[in-house]
């Protein structure tokens, strides 16, 4: 069973919404306390991209529940600026995150499986995973 | 290390009077550059830097005035140092700097 | 990232201890145990979870509220925890680059490295100390086949590799004159060409250079704003100072520079070095520079090398082993 769901990202408090139903969903599929809590934070850090940077997007929930895996995929998809340099966002100690360890390299930590793709002028899609352990 | 320079900036018409206090070294080198170079780049103005209260001056901040003598020399502006006190006004000398850069000297009023 | 499943049962015993006793040992315990979850990447996070499941095995009926909270520290935590393994990330680059500025260092040594000549009835010491890992003094000893010697000191001003790159373009542009073009003023003037047009706005170098003919005595020299060295004039028994005014190089493209000459006699001394000796600090002043001048006379009778050595020394110790600026001091000694 694959359940998808969506959520749009317009306002700062979208981001709240996204993180419950992230949190929910997790809890449901048997993800820990702590594992709720780094996919709620890792939503929460994609969304906050969007509503910062691109005004205007989505987060996408996706069960994976099959005979193998069982696990969460999140999607963050935006048409916003794009990336011009992935390779520095990904950096650690890049300026946006200011030491505070956030960021996409946050994210990346956070998650299981991460990837990114952006053009500049298009948009950004960024898609991670989570196992239940 | 601690911050140790002061750079407070007068306005007053065509000119530019940047007082400075403390040390000029490696690690107050880039305020000193902060606050100079914009004023280097503007067109004919005169830029006078007092060093009355500097009592210590290091390679690195000589780069920052070769800086901005540079630029004031494109821009068609003037910089001109004032009340510069004997040890920093040595360094000066010795780097031949003196004969391209204005240089007031005054003696250290007082006892 | 572990699950702390096995420690559960150690962390809750500690917990209950500290509880219970509130001794210091319980407390020097806990550290030993955040200590040996930092080594397997245990988060903040994971801990405030183990904290909270051992809180609801002793305290079942703990208010719910308590457990609230817990959960809310948790969350909380989770970026700490990001910023803690981003730091350690950044360490371990930190690490690599230390690791390649080494390897840059021993090759800028190597590349750059100059021998002593052995010039018959003169005698000549030279030390050159960095303040860092990458020293941005520098000198050079070069000897053509009329054994005529020529001595460059030089102080990249700058740090670091662009102060290195700097200093290799000077070592090979002076190795690209011809032998017969060695004088120091038009060493001067070609080699603040090539700096001016390649160097960034605020960088500059310092550079004394000295040609002695050992057929005449003569020694020929010029300064680009270098720091003054000593003469010792044995006949007189005196120290003066080598004045020799000229623009630091790099700043201005069309530069001339005044050359100098003095005759050698036996025993005199010429003595060359960059302000990483004469800018000293001893407590909290400056150190004059007849105060330098005393610590080279002490140790002037010796043989040029060991001389130049305990000079260092000397500064060494002056400044409690932590030099402030990279150090270079060169003796060369006249004995016929």
């Amino acid at each position: 069973m694959n359940l998808r769901s969506s959520v749009k990202i317009q306002q700062e408090w979208d981001i709240v919404g996204a993180r419950q139903i992230g949190r929910d969903r997790a809890k449901a599929l048997g993800f820990g306390t702590v594992d709720q809590a780094r996919i709620a934070t890792a939503i929460s850090e994609l969304a906050r991209n969007i509503y910062l940077y691109a005004k205007n997007g989505k987060i996408v929930f996706e069960t994976i529940d099959d005979l193998q895996h069982k696990g969460i995929r999140i999607l963050a998809i935006d048409c916003g600026p794009g990336i011009d340099d992935i390779s520095q966002v990904m950096e650690d100690g890049y300026s946006t995150s200011g030491g505070l360890g956030a960021g996409l390299p946050g994210v990346k930590r956070l998650m299981d499986q991460f990837e990114i793709n952006s053009e500049p002028g298009k948009g950004t899609e960024i898609r991670t995973v989570k196992w239940v352990r | 290390m601690n911050i140790n320079l002061e750079v407070e900036v007068v306005e007053k018409e065509s000119t530019a009077i940047v007082l400075l206090a403390g040390e000029i070294d490696a690690y107050t080198a880039p305020k000193l550059k902060e606050a100079l170079l914009p004023f280097a780049e503007q067109k004919g103005i005169l830029i006078e830097v007092n060093l009355e209260k500097v009592n210590y001056l290091d390679s690195t901040g000589l780069g920052v005035f070769i800086s901005a003598l540079k630029a004031t020399k494109e821009s068609g502006s003037e910089l001109k140092l004032v009340h510069v006190q004997d040890r920093v006004k040595r360094l000066f000398e010795i780097t031949g700097l003196d004969s391209i850069i204005t240089i007031d000297t005054t003696v250290r009023g007082g006892k | 990232m572990k699950e702390l499943e096995l420690d559960l049962e150690n962390y809750r015993n500690l917990l209950n201890q500290y509880i219970t006793t509130q001794d210091e040992t319980s407390l020097y315990q806990a550290e030993q145990f955040s200590k040996l979850s930092m080594q397997h990447n245990i988060s903040p996070e994971e801990i405030i979870h183990v904290h909270i499941q051992a809180l609801r095995e002793l305290y079942p009926d703990l208010p719910k509220e308590v457990d609230n909270s817990m959960e809310f520290l948790l969350e909380a935590m989770i970026s700490y925890g990001l910023a803690y393994q981003e730091f350690q990330s950044l360490r371990e680059k930190q690490l690599e680059l230390k690791s390649e500025i080494s390897v840059a260092a021993s090759m800028q040594q190597t590349l750059l490295s100059t021998d002593k000549p052995e010039i018959e009835g003169l005698e000549i010491g030279a030390i050159s100390v960095p303040a860092n890992q990458m020293n941005g003094d520098y000198y050079h000893f070069v000897t053509d086949y009329q054994g005529t010697l020529g001595i460059a000191i030089a102080d990249v001003i700058g740090k670091g590799i662009p102060a290195a790159l700097a200093m290799s373009m000077i070592r090979y542009s002076m190795d690209s004159f011809p032998e017969n073009q060695r004088f120091p003023s038009e060493i001067l003037q070609n080699l603040n060409r090539v700096v001016e047009r390649n160097v960034d706005p605020s960088m500059f170098i310092t550079m004394f250079y000295g040609l002695y003919n050992p057929l005449t005595s003569s020694f020929k020299y010029s300064s680009a704003g270098h720091e003054p060295g000593f003469f010792y004039d044995a006949k007189k028994d005196e120290y003066r100072e080598i004045r020799a005014k000229g623009l630091v190089l790099g700043v201005m493209n069309d530069v001339t520079y005044e050359q100098f000459e003095i005759k050698i006699n036996e025993q005199d001394m010429v003595i060359l070095l960059t302000d990483g000796v004469t800018e000293c600090r001893v407590g909290d002043r400056f150190i004059e520079r007849d105060e330098v001048l005393d610590v080279i006379k002490q140790y002037a009778h010796l043989p040029a090398q060991e001389a130049v050595e305990l000079v260092f020394k000397h500064f060494e110790r002056l400044q409690d082993f932590h030099l402030r600026d990279d150090f270079t001091l060169i003796i060369i000694r006249k004995n016929v």
